[in-house]
């Protein structure tokens, strides 16, 4: 039990105030997201780990929990990718080069990457789960030499919906990624796979011993690709999720992200599949 | 320990004494049958013998709203709030209240210390209280008798209609320093205060039958009887569970963010936009409401995370008994035993 003798008035910090950050620049990548880079005042880093997450203010509508969409490799900027759902992802729209925008943060466990060097890494993202995972995939495309494969399943709902296309037009011309997209939709101009994301997963040709996955999506995704990996004789703990639950603080006070017994924001949002499978309200 | 007697009569004198230290905090009547803690004005008016106030003292510490800061949405900008804390004297505090507040400590300061908690609790002393026991009390039962002295810097024990006072640590010795009105007392056991609701389990043996109690069948009947109010989280002790919000006023040129209690009996707690919600139906919530209680933290901790005041149980409009849930989940436990050792 922590008890208030061991807490001394000098460590106070306050939790609740948000450091104001520069855009740098900000773009409306589709319909429903918009792109934004930020800079620390008097050029700090963030300081975070591929994984983590922010909690974004916007002043007389709240706060929301945003994963940190860049790598830590790259310095003096940080980049974020926010889709327009709700009351205060919509005022953030009209946010644009030039306007502060207020941060706390990095919060949240990431992915453990020492752990992860030397590994084959496949990455498994669906819809808007590209945003946290792109941290990780520019991490290892950054120290590429460190890493074995880097195999990219990304699905969305249709061709528009794909995010980051420019990128994905980098990552297919490159031999040193292996990128398998697919929609659940195709139109016109659609040539490549159609289905969800699970439909990627059989014809994968993967080295077990070597291999780390890591997902993200919306919550009904992660059970069938779980399922399926597990077919593919995976390890549990060879397998990563990051999941998403109300947060209102992000430093594990306001109980609103209990997952049973954890705290998705500090022991997640990214766990070792082995740690969660025993919890019954994780995925 | 030193041990002084002090007559009931004596007791706004004491009261006056502490204010030497700082504020007073003490319950109070609130209309006939409820009591409150509040700061004392007139020391004749503190109640010594209340069952349980209506709010725990929790709200003492995590105000039930809370401004963390102001913002202009003209320049978008905040103005950080400063907390000035006058030391505090909290009086005639029973045992039960006492634990709530070191598992508070526990949650609060876990991790990152929680800095207005921390600042508020700080400089703060404790007086405890013995009680009589009314039907709803049961701490007793999870590990708490009324003699528990932990965390009080002094404790008034009632014996035949006056008081014993202890003087616990040295922060309660300098607090009655100068105090002439008690005389030094041998310990005299108090008569028998019996608590009239048990649990039938040891209370560490609890984790053990929640462990195979999250399928049983009773969460699904205490739940079609829960109307999703939320008082029996607002009203414990040990809850902590905060929402976040802006206000803005109404020229929409500045506003503040305001923190406020929160339950996690509420039906949007764990919603997400989207619609989607990890704990959609009553079931989930009052199952995971126990489970915080006397499982998930518990595991870690090694205690129950309920210190038995009995008010969730005492201010349910729906009469749902928080100690009836876990003798009905005993009794189910030791049938799945008994079937088993049969079955063997
Ligand atoms: C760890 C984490 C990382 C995330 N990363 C991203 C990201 O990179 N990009 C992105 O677009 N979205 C991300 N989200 C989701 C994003 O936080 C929600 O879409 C956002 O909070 C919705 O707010 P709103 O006011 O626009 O929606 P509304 O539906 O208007 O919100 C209503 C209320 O619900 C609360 N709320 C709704 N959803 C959430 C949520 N998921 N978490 C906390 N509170 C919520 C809001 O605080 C508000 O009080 C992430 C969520 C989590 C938990
Ligand atoms: S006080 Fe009673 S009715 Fe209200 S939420 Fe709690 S259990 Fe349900
Ligand atoms: S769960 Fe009920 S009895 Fe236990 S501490 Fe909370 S309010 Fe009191
Ligand atoms: S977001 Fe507040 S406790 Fe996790």
């Amino acid at each position: 039990m922590k008890r208030i003798q061991d807490v001394s008035e000098e460590e106070i910090k306050d939790l609740y105030y948000p450091t104001m950050c520069k855009v740098t620049k900000a773009r409306q990548i589709t319909s429903m997201e918009k792109w934004y880079e930020l800079e620390m005042p008097a050029s700090q880093d963030l300081g975070h780990g591929p994984g983590q997450f922010v909690e974004v203010s916007a002043f007389g509508i709240g706060e929301a929990p945003i994963s940190i969409s860049s790598s830590p490799s790259q310095k003096g900027s940080f980049e974020l990718c926010i889709r327009q759902v709700g009351t205060l992802t919509n005022v953030l729209k009209n946010y644009g080069e030039g306007d502060s925008i207020g941060i706390r943060g990095p919060f949240g466990t990431g992915y453990p990457m020492e752990s992860l060097l030397g590994k084959d890494i496949l990455i498994i993202a669906g819809g808007i789960g590209l945003v946290p995972l792109r941290s990780l995939i520019h991490y290892v495309l950054d120290k590429r030499e460190e890493f074995g494969r880097l195999i990219i399943l990304y699905g969305a709902k249709n061709p528009s919906e794909l995010l980051f296309k420019e990128e994905l037009s980098d990552w297919e011309a490159r031999d040193d990624v292996e990128l398998h997209l697919t929609v659940d939709q195709a139109d016109d101009t659609w040539t490549g796979n159609t289905g969800v994301i699970t439909t990627l997963i059989p014809e994968l040709d993967l080295n077990l011993n070597m291999t780390i996955a890591a997902i993200t999506g919306p919550p009904i995704m992660y059970k069938f690709v779980i399922m399926s990996l597990k077919s593919k004789q995976l390890q549990d703990d060879h397998i990563y999720v990051s999941l998403e639950r109300r947060m209102k603080c992000g430093v594990g006070k306001c109980g609103h992200c209990q997952i049973n017994g954890v705290y998705c924001c500090q022991d997640g949002p990214v766990f070792n599949y082995s740690d969660i499978k025993p919890l019954r309200e994780a995925l | 320990m030193e041990c002084y007697s002090l007559l009931r009569t004596d007791v706004p004198d004491l009261i006056d004494h502490l204010g030497a230290y700082g504020e007073i905090v003490a319950p109070h009547s609130k209309g006939d049958v409820s009591y409150s803690f509040e700061v004392v004005q007139d020391s004749n008016k503190v109640v010594l013998d209340y069952d349980r106030t209506l709010l725990p003292l929790k709200k003492m510490f995590l105000p039930p709203q809370e401004k963390l800061m102001d913002f202009s949405l003209k320049s978008l900008s905040y103005t950080p709030i400063k907390l000035h804390i006058k030391p505090r004297v909290f009086f005639a505090i029973h045992s039960y209240e006492m634990q709530s507040i070191l598992r508070l400590d526990h949650s609060m300061l876990s991790g990152q210390a929680e800095s207005n908690y921390l600042r508020r609790r700080k400089k703060s002393r404790f007086i405890g209280i013995s009680f009589k026991p009314d039907e709803f009390h049961f701490s007793e039962s999870v590990g708490i008798p009324i003699e528990e002295m932990e965390g009080f810097d002094l404790y008034l024990n009632e014996v035949d209609g006056d008081y014993q006072l202890y003087v616990l640590t040295k922060n309660g010795h300098s607090l009655i320093e100068g105090f002439e009105k008690i005389k030094t007392a041998e310990p005299e056991i108090a008569e028998d205060r019996k608590f009239n609701k048990k649990i039938r389990f040891h209370y560490n043996r609890l984790p053990q039958v929640f462990q195979y109690a999250y399928h049983s069948e009773i969460w699904a009947e205490v739940a079609s009887r829960c109307v999703g109010c939320g008082s029996c989280t607002l009203t414990c002790p040990t809850c902590f569970c905060f929402d976040v919000k802006d206000e803005v006023t109404v020229t929409a040129e500045s506003g503040m963010r305001q923190r406020s209690w929160d339950s996690c009996m509420l039906s949007t707690f764990a919603e997400i936009a989207g619609g989607e919600n990890f704990r959609e139906k009553t079931i989930n919530r009052t199952r995971h409401r126990l489970y915080r209680k006397f499982k998930y933290i518990t595991d870690e901790e090694g205690l129950p995370w309920c210190v038995g005041c009995g008010r969730c149980t005492a201010f349910c409009p729906a009469e749902i008994s928080l100690p009836d849930i876990l003798n009905d989940l005993i009794n189910e436990d030791e049938k799945a035993q008994h079937h088993h050792q049969v079955m063997a």
